[in-house]
């Protein structure tokens, strides 16, 4: 690991990331798994017109667009608000640190941490299902290409927020456009698709792998990876490029 | 005399307007160079540059022998330690988890940080996290930074700005320290009674011009010291025209040169004001540098 990597996960220390992210993996399996305890669930768990583990991802979907921009805002806000707080910026540029290399390690360390989140929950939430007793086949094609894509939806925003919480120094606004991201990206989930791609935000609810069809049945929903690959490219290009933007100018990025 | 900083023509403008103006700074080398100016004179926007954090507009830069580039930054940086606007310092974390990122940060040994940490005298405090230290430790903690470095150079930017007469007085001996340590200190103030003890050579720059260098005796040299009249009558020389303030002996007047104390002396006499004696009064540095700076040295 870099130098710069390493700084971040010393900065990190009793910045509570980890509790925080406890927290909401706990929030989403909470919020996905609680009807695995209701009876009219338990009668479909050996039954495969029931869509047991069907049903299970959409309530997944649904909580990750629900928390996963608040923590992607809040995650990124922290570690960027100590360098507003610190005079963080000055101490690593005289150090040869310039800010933009700070924030491209600030979103290696974070993106890591929210790949790890994904992998948790997901795993959690699949256990869940099989401790619950469901005996039907398990979709591993839908979860695998749903986490994969929640994790790029995640580090795209992960990109946005580093770069918002560095120009704006105060965290307020941050987090609180990761609230108003979690609601456009539930309400993207009862718009048609083409209204979730007009935001970043909206991405959460594109992805879903599931979607109810006529007579109330899920069907297998066909997002459009290829714009959700462009999205992540094209934020990405663009953090890059700011990045390089902060390096050049005087003093911090704000 | 070897000068570890020293500038050309440095210019900084923002749009149309300079900031900091045709600078030509010499620092000699294991000196306290007090960096003196009003708010707003350039003084941080220089260090700034000296530093590279600012691009000069013109003119050019020598550290340690060394123009400053993009080429030669990286190579002098290790031998500049700094410490600009406010201490840095994570406030989460405590004062030695701050300077164990500044050893990663810079590839240091744990004893150049034990001995930075002993030249501040930190020790104590180390452990505590960094947001409930006083200012006055948290500019130590800064300075801990910027010397674990080992650095030839030391650039502070106000370092006792907001600090108690106790929290300066220790600023003050710590500089003194250093330069007995053999490091130079280039150290701004816009209170010249801060470090006008500690300082063996002063530069005082106004609206981005450097209007003076040189050393503390340089300054008075340069000053003409007020000349008292002493006189019982001193309402019929005011009424003369004299351009002097009435003073519990008399009168005092200001920038007086020799040849216009013979004449004023001449002038009263023709005019019958007694005059019982004529002396100089040696003026106070801060008066000098309120002088210097068109009386806008404090704040």
């Amino acid at each position: 690991m870099r130098t710069a990597e390493r700084l971040e996960l010393s900065k990190m220390r009793r910045l509570r990331v980890v509790p925080m992210c406890v927290v909401m993996v706990a929030a989403i399996v909470a919020l996905t798994a609680t009807h695995l305890g209701s009876e009219s669930a338990r009668a479909g768990f050996a039954d495969p017109a029931a869509q047991p583990w069907e049903q299970l991802l959409l309530n997944y979907v649904m909580a990750a667009a629900m928390t996963s921009p608040v923590l992607v805002a809040v995650l990124a806000g922290r570690q960027v608000d100590i360098e507003h707080q610190g005079q963080g910026w000055t101490l690593a540029r005289v150090a040869g640190l310039g800010p933009g290399r700070v924030c491209r390690a600030k979103a290696t360390v974070l993106g890591t941490l929210l790949v790890l989140v994904v992998l948790v929950q997901t795993v959690l939430l699949v256990g869940a299902g099989l401790l619950a007793g469901i005996e039907v086949a398990f979709p591993l094609g839908l979860w695998v290409r749903y986490a994969l894509a929640l994790a790029l939806a995640d580090l795209a925003l992960l990109c946005v927020h580093l770069w918002l919480s560095a120009r704006i120094d105060n965290q307020l606004v941050g987090v609180g456009v990761g609230l108003l991201g979690a609601f456009y990206a539930v309400f993207s989930l009862l718009t048609p698709p083409a209204v979730a791609y007009v935001l970043p935000w909206g991405y959460y609810a594109a992805i879903s792998p599931v979607a109810t069809g006529d007579g109330g049945r899920l069907v297998e929903a066909t997002p459009v990876y290829s714009l959700l690959v462009l999205f992540l490219t094209v934020v990405v290009v663009l953090f890059v490029l700011a990045c390089r933007r902060f390096d050049r100018a005087e003093g911090g990025p704000a | 005399m070897s000068h570890i900083i020293a500038t050309e023509g440095l210019t900084k403008t923002y749009g149309a307007r300079t900031v900091v103006d045709e600078l030509d700074l010499r620092v000699p080398e294991g000196s306290i160079y007090g960096f003196l100016g009003p708010n707003g004179s350039g003084k941080s926007t220089t260090m700034k540059m000296l530093l590279s954090l600012v691009r000069p507009t013109r003119g050019k830069i020598n550290v340690l022998g060394r123009p400053v580039n993009r080429h030669t930054r990286h190579d002098l940086a290790p031998h500049i330690g700094s410490l600009i606007e406010a201490p840095p310092g994570y406030g989460h974390l405590t004062g030695r988890e701050n300077m164990a990122i500044v050893r990663r940060m810079l590839d240091l040994t744990d004893r150049q940080v034990e001995r930075a940490i002993t030249t501040v005298r930190l020790r104590e405090h180390m452990d505590k996290p960094v947001r409930a230290y006083s200012l006055g430790m948290k500019q130590r903690l800064g300075i801990a930074m910027a010397l674990a470095r080992e650095p030839r150079l030391l650039v502070l930017d106000e370092p006792t700005n907001g600090l108690d007469p106790a929290g300066i007085e220790e600023i003050r001996e710590l500089l003194v320290t250093l330069a007995g340590k053999g490091i130079t200190v280039m150290v701004s103030s816009h209170l010249i009674e801060e470090i006008d003890r500690t300082a063996s050579v002063l530069g005082i720059l106004a609206q981005g011009k450097l209007i003076f260098q040189g050393t503390r005796t340089e300054l008075f040299d340069r000053s003409v010291p007020d000349l008292v009249v002493e006189t019982p009558a001193p309402e019929r020389a005011l009424a003369l025209d004299v351009p002097a303030v009435r003073a519990p002996e008399g009168l005092r007047l200001s920038g007086l040169g020799e040849d216009d104390t013979a004449a004023l002396v001449r002038h009263l006499a023709h005019h019958d004001v007694p005059i019982h004696g004529v002396w100089r009064v040696r003026r106070s540095l801060e008066e000098v540098f309120m002088d210097l700076t068109g009386r806008r040295g404090l704040v």
